[in-house]
């Protein structure tokens, strides 16, 4: 390709690719500078790894780093699980099939705020779910549900808000895969597992990918649905960085920041890599 | 025993009777085609006896057990499909290793088997390629290689030449032939193409609206047509209604025509009965006879020249070696006796 191409692309490329590069750099930038003491809002600017020392030998940021990756990882693997058979159900039209598949996709409509919400409402001490397991005799008196210490409520909003995401993702790739590949592997023996797990799965790889990582990526950060639902002994990495800002430490906010960055991307890697490895099968 | 009992099968869909009471034997070791036109039944067939549909009434066994409810899976046939269905994820050697793999038959088993039917096909050099780096034709023999490495009881070919060229398709059609004759494989092969099922098959099923009209030899069939459908299926055919007038010691009946009298030696039951004659455009004899008619038409085909001529408002077709024929020109014609076959009222 001669020089003149090159050029070419790159002036064609520039709008986006550079409003995107400018915009995330600029943030990136001023986050990981801002960790090493630099753009201070109060008091002197100037380079430090205090900050990342001080933060790193704190108790509450190892523990918000588990909690938060817990959540990112559950919540990605249980949303495509489920997703999984639905889109493979999903895969070929029947009577009601386009309604029901929409149906699945609401939560996507839905504000997570909105969800959280109402899951309290459920869940709370005087809520419907109480009232109806005490209504039929199998509760004696109403239980605390709200909050609870392993995360189980968050993990179920994060699993209906990103399941359907999944759902919309999967049920392309499932339907890329032609009937006759399908019933070929029927033919030569292959049970409803084998064509999951030797076919659709390694067919659908891509899809399976991308659904994990952005799921991932999403709970790891989650702030909505860990300060509604989320225990109250422990803080997910987003609620650390918002209560170190809210006590006017930036530098600290920033560390976590980078962070949350830093396991985005390692994670995603990891996920990707740990999904290809479990998906693809032995080859004889 | 047969090794495929087909008894009383029907099979509707949503009020479409695409099978109706269907009943045949195949014999162990049998190359039978179905052939029919699109929608005649012939796919829902495959499906039924590969297990991918189930019967709407009737029975399939294969070695005298009844298979009629058994899933796909845990039948002893193989497909080998229209659209090859290679998995395109895995290789030629991964392909042909996958059912294998599913009835975990041995690492030694499984490497003899792929080699031999590799070697047979001659896949050896593709082995790690992957289907998309394939010809039509490799992924033709890398789909008949997955189905043959099973050593199946029947083999089942859903029209697998039809995304083929011309060319290819003559030489894997042999290829398939041959390979089945080599491992005595019981094979049923759907096609809509009739060339390919009078080259192929020991005994051909032709089918219209979800019934058999005629099973007989490729020889049978093409010369002794019970229907106007199958003669007109099967190859050419010039078909004609008359009246029988007259039947003589010999054997032979005459029957008058829009062409004029037309003598034929197979057996007419009843006199002075309106019936259909058909004969075959290469029967015609050119130079001397009582027939004759104007060329209006004229198609030169290589070995041979298509010839459609006109007479008293009725079109036939003939064909000849001689190319020298031109439009316009009146040839005159003769049919012998045993050319000329009667056929039976359709349905």
């Amino acid at each position: 390709m001669t020089m003149r191409n090159w050029i070419q692309i790159f002036a064609l490329l520039m709008p986006g690719l550079g409003l995107i590069l400018v915009l995330i750099g600029s943030v990136v930038y001023i986050a990981i500078a801002q960790s090493f003491g630099y753009y201070a809002l109060l008091g002197e600017s100037a380079f430090s790894t205090e900050f990342w020392s001080e933060v790193f030998s704190r108790k509450i940021f190892s523990r918000a780093v588990r909690y938060s990756i817990y959540i990112g990882f559950w919540s990605a693997v249980l949303s495509v699980a489920l997703a999984y058979p639905l889109a493979i159900w999903l895969r070929k039209p029947f009577p009601g099939s386009i309604g029901l598949g929409a149906l699945l996709k609401a939560p996507l409509l839905v504000h997570g705020l909105v969800a959280a919400f109402l899951y309290i409402n459920v869940i709370s001490y005087n809520g419907l779910l109480n009232q109806t397991m005490q209504g039929i005799g199998i509760w004696a008196e109403p239980r605390r549900l709200q909050n609870d210490s392993n995360a189980f409520g968050v993990l179920l909003l994060q699993v209906w808000k990103n399941m359907p995401f999944a759902l919309l993702v999967l049920t392309g790739s499932v339907q890329g895969i032609s009937d006759d590949v399908l019933d070929a592997a029927r033919d030569l023996g292959a049970g409803p597992w084998a064509r999951f797990r030797k076919i659709i799965a390694p067919l659908t790889m891509s899809g399976m990918q991308a659904a994990m990582v952005i799921i991932f990526i999403g709970a790891l950060a989650d702030f909505t649905f860990q300060t509604t639902v989320g225990p109250t002994n422990r803080q997910s990495m987003a609620q650390l960085m918002v209560s170190f800002k809210s006590r006017g430490d930036w530098h600290s906010a920033a560390v976590v920041g980078v962070s949350l960055m830093i396991i985005a991307l390692l994670g995603s890697a990891l996920l990707a890599l740990l999904t290809r490895t479990v998906m693809r099968g032995s080859p004889r | 025993m047969a090794a495929i009992g087909i008894r009383n099968l029907s099979k509707s869909f949503d009020g479409f009777q695409a099978l109706s009471k269907f009943s045949l034997d195949v014999q162990q070791g049998e190359f039978l085609t179905l052939l029919g036109p699109s929608g005649c039944g012939k796919t829902t067939l495959l499906k039924i006896i590969s297990g991918f549909l189930e019967p709407s009434t009737g029975s399939i066994s294969i070695g005298g057990e009844d298979i009629t409810h058994v899933p796909p899976e845990s039948r002893d046939t193989a497909l080998c499909f229209q659209s090859y269905a290679l998995f395109p994820h895995l290789n030629v050697l991964q392909n042909l290793e996958f059912g294998l793999k599913q009835k975990r038959v041995s690492r030694d088993q499984r490497d003899a088997r792929v080699s031999e039917v590799a070697a047979k096909l001659g896949l050896e050099t593709q082995l790690s390629k992957l289907p998309n780096q394939l010809s039509g034709g490799q992924q033709q023999r890398v789909s008949l290689g997955r189905a043959l490495v099973m050593r199946p009881s029947v083999i089942l070919f859903d029209e697998p030449l039809s995304n083929l060229d011309a060319k290819l398709r003559d030489q894997v059609r042999v290829e398939i032939r041959r390979i089945q004759q080599d491992y005595s494989l019981t094979a049923i092969y759907v096609t809509h193409d009739q060339s390919e099922a009078l080259a192929m098959s020991d005994r051909i099923v032709v089918l219209n609206d979800g019934k058999i009209v005629q099973v007989d030899t490729p020889e049978q069939l093409y010369a002794q047509p019970k229907t106007r459908f199958v003669a007109d299926f099967i190859g050419g055919a010039n078909l004609i209604t008359g009246r029988v007038c007259s039947q003589t010691k010999e054997g032979l009946t005459s029957v008058e025509t829009l062409m004029g009298q037309i003598q034929t030696s197979h057996r007419i039951n009843k006199s002075s009965e309106n019936v259909e004659l058909c004969w075959r455009p290469e029967r015609a004899q050119i130079g001397k006879g009582p027939y004759c008619g104007t060329i209006v038409h004229r198609a030169f085909q290589g070995q041979f020249t298509d010839l459609i001529l006109e007479e008293n408002d009725m079109i036939f077709r003939i064909q000849t070696n001689n190319d020298r024929f031109r439009v316009g020109e009146v040839i005159t014609f003769s049919i012998l006796p045993d050319d000329v076959v009667v056929l039976e009222a359709d349905g």
